[in-house]
């Protein structure tokens, strides 16, 4: 209300004195980024040899990489679902509980980013029908039934017995080598007709479909095997360091993709050269408020994926990116890699060769009226949006 | 008429709904007949009186003649009527039901066999009863035919008829024309019950209700009564109302089999011992007992609609236009359609309206900056010849307006809130600007005397001259005589490109100028008189580059000579310096002394320094040759430091002067380097080249506002721009570019790293203030925009017009032409 007021006035103003356009356009501004302008900072001396670097990053993704019987695993189980799930598709007989429209494999099993020891693949069911939890319930009994007939000739050792549940996502099967998670969702125009008290949760949803466009842009644009590397030792560092807890696979996904092929040539960097890259852009503050960070391309309203971030996750983020890219500076990298040492030098002072590397503090703070501030700008960001979607409506 | 009179009294309420609907004319002899009747059974006198009362009642009422209603309405006679070839008038056809029914009444059980339904009933129980025990007294049997039902005693009777019920149902019969109206309207197959004028939506509600304890009662109390059933089909409602179009109507609209749906969402309520006691629908919310409900319920249309809102929104559910839906349907497709419209031509008028508009107005306005960017001298938008971007801009940056960002943020409000805190007052600027003036002019006149010294006996410049001072002094001063109207304020607009230092020289030649303020070569040469020694004095360092802040005192000025400078030549110029001041500035009083380290001298006056340094471009020349061959010869290195701050300038002025925001943000780096020690070990020189260089390599050319620009040279450092093992800084001034910045040690380039990073999200997060040392500003009030920023904004314009054109003078003399230029933010 005050804000309507305010723009009434501030229109009557500059009446006066200028035609009335938008008074504050926000407009997120790209960060300092080296590797676009390096025409401005050529080499004074040639750069440090990095062969051990390179090799220690390669050695990482092996050992990072899923094992052959893992790989076994968890193929067995998600084409045996798929299977069980194509064939509701095609022909669901008897089975009225829902009814199934497409199923598509989602996640790191599908883009071959999967990591060691978290052998679990996604697949997507989009139901026609709507999502009731008695149609998740109906279909979970269903595919283990299915399930169990298909197996029936086959010989089932202890560790491949499957064990289903049901959450609120869909369905979970797994045995002790892999697990494969069903997510369900339902067609898009059926989204806003979800009521939270029958129907699955309309975000988790909306989530599901997501996952759908995720990996099929990932398809498309991220195919290089420097990407699939790059993720996995992204994937990697975010699970020791703290700090990185807030990303999303999806956001790590494109900012591998970033760093390796958002170039003046349009050419993949080398491994070494976008690893570096990453803590780069992440310390010049790519995620943090203000920054235009990376749009989601796969949501159709310019969304920047990092507001999916707290400004305090943010902030942690980008600190904890600061610090490592020092230690990385200093030739730190098999602690950061996890080859060696451990997590702390995110957060304690470390000494390299004589320069010591002082972790930093939190600049995010959070007393009421900076909290209004803050939240005023986030708003006047929203708001452009908001207003658009009223008009539309 | 000979049917009439024996009427059984018991019978006489049964004539109630037909009289009803019978026409007003009628109505009266009905009335009578009916009192004669009730006469002749000499019924109890009370019960005539109420029923009396409720004929006049109806008379008065129903007004309405409807003969044609009348017979829609009338379920029990109308079966048989439409059977008959002539059509009644309401009075006969009342007149003949009476009489089929007494025939009836009369005909017993023989008649009944005939109705479809006594398969139930057993042949009318009722009536044989009624016929051997009750003919005595048959008013035991009270019957009201509106309700259908019968009461145990006459005062029962009596409350009923009182009764809410029975006058609700009355009131229904007598809408039964509106009814009948609105059953037209319903396309629905209903089914009817005539006998319990009950309305069933389908012939599964059909048959639960013919099953149903209501239904066989009435059957019962009518057989007991001996009154006519009606045949067992029901009325179909709702089709056309000619008769023989009717089956056709059936056929055409045959009850769909519907399939139940749903089935997992009707939950079994168990008792404790397991036994199913009833169902809960838990998409309808509703629960039965009966396992008939449970399906009649899921195939009934509230719960497949309900179905087809919550789990599968394919399910077809066939509509129901009742005349209301219809018409909110109607209204809701013609809002619609008005909205639709309504975007659609909004969307059509939109470009025209806002977006053009709002393209337009930024066109406008950065063509209007081009031109001022032009006027002002600078030949073009990017007139340092920049090279364009490699490979283009990439995509990523293409959907940005260069030109949108204009409004001011809070960030940008605080830095140059900073920058007029640490920017030089007026009067120091001025005082600066004054011993700057008289030291050049004085130089000048230095060089004058010992070019008249050396003329004479050429080749030997060391001999020290004859003071002339009377002599050049007039010259000298008629070449001041035109100050003020000479002011350079025109000339520092035509940024030169980097050129040799002679040919510049050369150039300045052609316009006489009486000291170096516009920044460039203050040349001494006259008439390319070859022997001069002193050939020219420029400002270097923060002076020339318009980087002095606040408190500064030191200013320093460089003096090419002919030759390499020698320490007599030195001393041969402090000699003479003094008087020269004196003469160029009588009521000033400086000291001059000499700084042999420096390879200069120094002139202090009004608590300001002025070094003084003396160079030449060919102790750059000789080289190691010189070496240790002239002992004579100023410190070399100090020499080449002075050659070096000279290209520094000519740089600055090349490169950083026209840069967006540039001298802003070195300007506040300088201040931050000054206070924060994690910051001092960069020299000055080396953060001039970082600030240019980031400030220039926004992709896509874009102009940084001030807040933008300091948070991405912060954003810069923080990416590890300086960290062992980043390019470094090359050095276009030297040879080789080398790294600007190689003095800083690890640890050094650790620290500011990190105090980068720090500082980075300090703006990140709306601390710049932190950042820039300053306490942070109210926020912005948007109401009083104009209010408050008038002060600024006068300012921040003086400032900008400085910054983006002006070689950074330090007399702001055209204070008039800056209030008028401030431009309209």
């Amino acid at each position: 209300m005050a804000r309507g007021g305010i723009r009434g006035r501030g229109g009557m103003n500059r009446g006066i004195g200028r035609p009335p356009y938008k008074v504050k356009m926000f407009l997120p501004r790209h960060p300092f980024d080296l590797a676009l302008c390096e025409s401005s900072f050529p080499r004074v001396k040639p750069a440090p040899d990095e062969t051990a670097f390179t090799q220690a990053l390669l050695k990482r993704n092996v050992d990072l990489s899923p094992t052959a019987s893992e790989q076994t695993a968890i193929l067995n189980l998600v084409t045996k679902i798929q299977t069980v799930l194509d064939n509701l598709v095609v022909a669901p007989g008897a089975f009225d509980a829902c009814q199934l429209e497409e199923v598509r494999q989602v996640g790191s099993f599908k883009k071959g980013t999967m990591v060691t020891g978290h052998n679990v693949a996604d697949i997507v069911v989009i139901l026609k029908t709507l999502p009731t939890r008695e149609a998740v319930e109906a279909l979970g009994n269903k595919v283990k039934e299915d399930l169990k007939s298909l197996m029936k000739s086959e010989v089932v050792t202890k560790g491949e017995q499957l064990t289903h549940t049901t959450n609120e996502r869909g369905i979970e099967i797994s045995n002790s080598f892999a697990c494969v998670r069903v997510m369900v969702t339902t067609l898009h125009h059926n989204i806003r007709k979800l009521d939270p008290e029958i129907h699955l949760d309309q975000k988790i949803m909306l989530s599901h479909l997501a996952a759908i466009r995720h990996s099929r842009w990932f398809e498309e644009n991220a195919h290089h095997s420097s990407i699939k590397v790059l993720i996995r030792l992204l994937r990697d560092i975010r699970t020791r360091f703290e700090g990185f807890e807030p990303l999303t696979p999806w956001m790590l996904d494109l900012l591998a993709h970033f760093a390796i092929m958002h170039n003046p040539s349009r050419q993949a960097l080398p491994i070494n050269v976008a690893f570096r890259r990453v803590f780069q852009l992440l310390s010049a503050g790519l995620f943090l408020p203000g920054s235009a960070g990376i749009t989601d391309p796969c949501e159709g309203v310019s969304l920047r994926i990092h507001t999916a971030m707290t400004l305090e996750q943010q902030d942690i983020c980008c600190l904890t990116a600061q610090t490592l890219l020092r230690v990385l500076s200093h030739g730190g990298y098999k602690h950061i890699l996890g080859l060696e040492g451990n997590a702390s030098i995110a957060k304690e002072m470390s000494v390299w060769d004589g320069v010591v590397v002082s972790p930093l503090d939190k600049a995010y703070e959070n007393p009421p009226e900076k909290k209004d501030g803050e939240e005023e700008d986030e708003d006047m960001e929203a708001e452009g949006d908001e207003s658009m979607e009223t008009i539309e409506n | 008429m000979t049917f009439i009179t024996p009427e059984p009294p018991t019978n006489n309420n049964s004539f109630s709904p037909c009289q009803r609907q019978s026409d007003p004319e009628n109505d009266e002899k009905m009335f009578l007949f009916l009192q004669a009747a009730a006469a002749a059974a000499a019924k109890p006198a009370q019960y005539t009186g109420t029923y009396q009362a409720n004929a006049t009642g109806y008379q008065a009422t129903y007004a309405q003649p409807a003969a044609q209603t009348t017979i829609a309405a009338q379920p029990t006679t109308q079966a048989k009527q439409a059977n008959s070839t002539t059509t009644y008038s309401g009075y006969d056809a009342a007149l003949y039901s009476a009489a089929t029914m007494y025939v009836a009444q009369q005909g017993g059980a023989a008649q009944q066999k005939s109705g479809g339904w006594q398969g139930y009933k057993k042949g009318g129980i009722g009536a044989k009863n009624m016929r051997t025990k009750a003919p005595p007294k048959p008013q035991q049997l009270h019957y009201c035919d509106v309700c259908k039902i019968s009461c145990a005693g006459p005062q029962t009777y009596r409350e009923h008829l009182e009764g809410q019920k029975h006058k609700k149902r009355e009131a229904a019969t007598k809408m039964a024309a509106s009814v009948a109206v609105t059953n037209q309207n319903r396309a629905g197959n209903s089914l009817r019950c005539q006998l319990c004028d009950v309305t069933c939506t389908g012939n599964d509600a059909y048959a639960a209700h013919i099953r149903g304890a209501k239904h066989q009662k009435v059957v019962l109390l009518h057989t007991k009564l001996g009154k006519p059933i009606p045949p067992q089909e029901p009325e179909i409602i709702g089709g056309p109302r000619n008769g023989d179009s009717k089956d056709d109507e059936v056929d055409e609209q045959p009850e769909p089999d519907i399939q139940p749906v749903g089935q997992d969402y009707i939950e079994e309520i168990k008792s404790d011992d397991g036994k199913v006691i009833s169902f809960n629908c838990k998409l309808c919310e509703c629960r039965f007992n009966d396992p008939n409900a449970k399906e009649m319920h899921m195939k009934g249309r509230r719960h497949r609609l309900q179905y087809k809102k919550k789990v599968n929104p394919d399910l077809v559910v066939d509509v129901k236009p009742s005349l209301r839906q219809r018409k909110i349907q109607e209204e809701k497709m013609r809002r619609a359609a008005l909205r639709e419209e309504f975007w659609a031509r909004r969307h059509y008028n939109m470009p025209e309206d806002e977006d053009d508009r709002m393209y337009w107005e930024d066109r406008r306005r950065y063509e209007e900056e081009y031109m001022e960017m032009c006027r002002r001298g600078n030949l073009g938008p990017y007139p340092r010849g920049r090279p364009p971007f490699p490979g283009g801009a990439p995509p990523y940056f293409q959907g940005g307006m260069p030109m949108a960002r204009r409004t001011e943020s809070s960030d940008d409000r605080h830095v140059m809130a900073r920058h007029s805190e640490i920017y030089p007052k007026e009067e120091e600027l001025q005082s600066i600007q004054r011993i700057v003036s008289h030291t050049e002019r004085a130089l000048k006149t230095v060089s004058d005397q010992l070019a008249e010294s050396t003329k004479p006996k050429e080749g030997q410049a060391q001999q020290p001259p004859t003071p002339q001072q009377p002599v050049a002094a007039p010259a000298a001063n008629a070449a001041n005589a035109t100050p003020a109207a000479a002011k350079p304020v025109e000339a520092p607009a035509v940024v030169p490109k980097p050129e040799s230092e002679n040919k510049s020289a050369e150039q300045q030649q052609q316009q006489p100028k009486e000291d170096g303020r516009d920044n460039q070569l203050f040349s001494f040469q006259q008439d390319r008189d070859a022997n001069r020694i002193l050939k020219g004095v420029m400002r270097v360092g923060h002076l020339a580059k318009g980087l002095l802040l606040r408190g500064d005192t030191n200013v320093e000025l460089v003096v090419l000579c002919a030759d390499k400078p020698t320490l007599a030549l030195l001393r041969k110029v402090v000699d003479l310096l003094p008087p020269a001041l004196k003469q160029v500035a009588p009521e000033n009083t400086y000291t001059v002394t000499i700084n042999a380290a420096e390879a200069g001298l120094t002139v202090v006056g009004d608590g300001l320094t002025v070094l003084v340094q003396l160079t030449s471009p060919i102790m750059r020349e000789q080289e190691a040759a010189s070496g240790g061959l002239d002992r004579d010869v100023l410190a070399r290195g100090k020499c080449l430091q002075a050659l070096a701050a000279l290209r520094h300038t000519k740089w600055f002025q090349a490169r950083a002067l026209g840069l967006h925001s540039c001298v802003v943000i070195i300007r506040i780096l300088r201040d931050l380097c000054q206070r924060v020690p994690t910051w001092s070990p960069l020299s000055s020189w080396a953060m001039e080249l970082l600030a240019e260089k980031v400030i220039s390599s926004v992709p896509g050319q874009v102009q940084l506002s001030p807040g933008d620009a300091l948070r991405r040279v912060m954003e810069a450092v923080a990416s590890g721009l300086l960290l062992p093992g980043g390019p470094g800084l090359g050095d276009p001034c030297e040879k080789d570019s080398p790294d600007a910045a190689s003095g800083l040690s690890a640890q050094q380039r650790e620290d500011l790293t990190c105090s980068a990073q720090y500082a980075l999200r300090l703006i990140a997060y709306r601390q710049i203030y932190k950042v820039l040392g300053m306490e942070p500003l109210p926020t912005q009030q948007k109401v009083f925009r104009r209010d408050r920023s008038a002060r600024k904004r006068r300012r921040s314009g003086g400032e900008q017009a400085d910054s983006e054109s002006d070689s950074g003078k330090m007399v702001k003399t055209e204070g008039t032409e800056t209030t008028t230029e401030t431009p309209v933010k």
